[in-house]
């Protein structure tokens, strides 16, 4: 199926860009273990809490990258499909953007990626109704407040002091790791040079055992990221609705 | 009931309970704004402008600037280092918090005061690196004791100067007036 081209609509400005992104990431699900390191690694650097039990069984658990499985087949030969990494997939033309009364997620023109605002953020879900991945997640209490969560007392002394820390009602989301893309581009800048490919990784890819996750540049046909996403076995998630997904997933290379 | 209430507030009494609330209202408006806008109190009463006047450098004392996030306020072995030879340690009124902190080994709990929000990631070493010096956001601190913003640090003073640099270069635009430069 042909991606939709929203500009025939009248659509223009931020959710229209030009097909080829900045930042993007191969996932090869091939070697993908589904050992759940780049959720933990996530977590770890992006401050995103844990909810509980409780809040869990209300389906209102925070990640900004799940470890997705399905079964195929009819009983009994059912077959496990390869483990999934879903993280935000940064759409070129994103459908969580235009929801947002609040212009609280907006389309980075510098990065190319897809922003959330926190303290412009009011909790009106709409994005994340919107969100074909289901990857945003929302705060739905302050999971920074010891009444709420008993550990933070403790925990609070990893916060990652680059990351904003967030608070009741608003939503969030995986970000590329913009913080380590800003820190990258900071020392690149101070010494005088541009940001080599490889040079660093979000913490999925840096905390990645099986190496399956690859971050770079995709405008740069050189990187190891843009020779991944070009392989023939590359597939894009439902692309088919017109998002331009940044993140590439290869799936059946061996076979 | 409404229409009694405001008949009354038109009378005589009525109009002095309106001008009593209004009053309530406004002073202590104008209190919790004087309350925000105040410089909070230091470890030391520290005199910014003597130790300018005596020529050293804002890095000296604040060398994170030029490397990175944070400027830093100095610890205590770093006021040691010259006033561990100055005869006016021992004599000023100021100091004894300082030999306190040294003795004991205790930091100086000093308030920053040029603060951003949580939500806000702001980097000195980009705006030294543009040619900004440190009284273009922080006002003349050679002329001041304990330091003071010299205005509001809020996003319309941050982007004032950002549109005012980046005009007519929309590469330079499309980095400083980004949601993502600041806000993740």
């Amino acid at each position: 199926m042909k991606p939709i081209d929203l500009s025939l609509f009248g659509a223009k400005g931020a959710i229209v860009e030009a097909a080829e992104g900045k930042w993007g990431m191969a996932i090869d699900q091939d070697l993908c273990t589904g050992c759940q390191a780049c959720v933990v690694a996530c977590a770890m650097e992006n401050n995103v809490p844990f909810v509980g039990e409780i809040d869990a069984g209300y389906g209102r658990s925070m990640h900004w990258i799940r470890i997705e499985r399905f079964w195929e087949g009819e009983y009994p030969e059912i077959r496990m499909t390869p483990y999934r990494p879903m993280l935000c997939q940064q759409c070129g033309n994103a459908p969580c953007e235009p929801v947002c009364p609040a212009y609280a997620t907006v389309h980075s023109q510098s990065e190319r990626i897809n922003l959330q605002v926190y303290n412009r953020c009011v909790g009106t879900r709409y994005c994340a109704n919107n969100c074909p991945y289901q990857v945003r997640s929302f705060n739905w209490r302050d999971y920074t407040d010891e009444r709420v969560n008993d550990a933070i007392a403790t925990l609070k002394n990893q916060y990652n002091p680059d990351v904003t820390v967030r608070r009741r009602g608003v939503m969030e989301k995986c970000t590329f790791c913009i913080q380590r893309i800003h820190r990258a581009q900071d020392r690149a800048k101070a010494e005088g040079r541009e940001v080599q490919d490889g040079e660093f990784a979000p913490a999925c890819a840096q905390a990645c055992p099986a190496d399956a996750i690859v971050f770079g540049r995709i405008d740069d046909l050189r990187s190891r990221v843009s020779r991944l996403i070009r392989q023939k076995h590359g597939v894009h998630y439902l692309e088919e609705l017109g998002t331009q997904p940044r993140v590439t997933y290869l799936v059946g290379g061996a076979s | 009931m409404i229409s009694s209430v405001v008949k009354w507030l038109s009378e005589p009494l009525g109009r002095v309970a309106l001008l009593i609330v209004g009053l309530t209202v406004i002073s202590g408006a104008a209190w919790g704004i004087n309350v925000l806008q105040t410089t909070p109190e230091q470890p030391i009463e520290f005199p910014h402008v003597r130790h300018v006047s005596m020529g050293i450098p804002c890095l000296y004392c604040h060398p994170g600037a030029t490397r990175g996030p944070s400027a830093g306020l100095p610890s205590p072995m770093k006021c040691w280092g010259c006033h561990q030879q100055m005869e006016i340690t021992k004599t000023s009124p100021l100091l004894p918090p300082l030999v306190a902190a040294i003795e004991n080994g205790t930091p100086l709990r000093w308030v920053p005061v040029a603060q951003v929000p949580d939500f806000v990631q702001f980097n000195h070493r980009p705006h030294l690196a543009a040619g900004l010096n440190c009284e273009d956001c922080h006002g003349n601190v050679a002329q001041m004791t304990i330091y003071q913003n010299p205005q509001v640090m809020n996003m319309g003073w941050c982007l004032n100067c950002h549109r005012e640099r980046s005009a007519g270069n929309p590469e330079l635009e499309k980095k400083l007036l980004d949601c993502g430069t600041c806000h993740y």
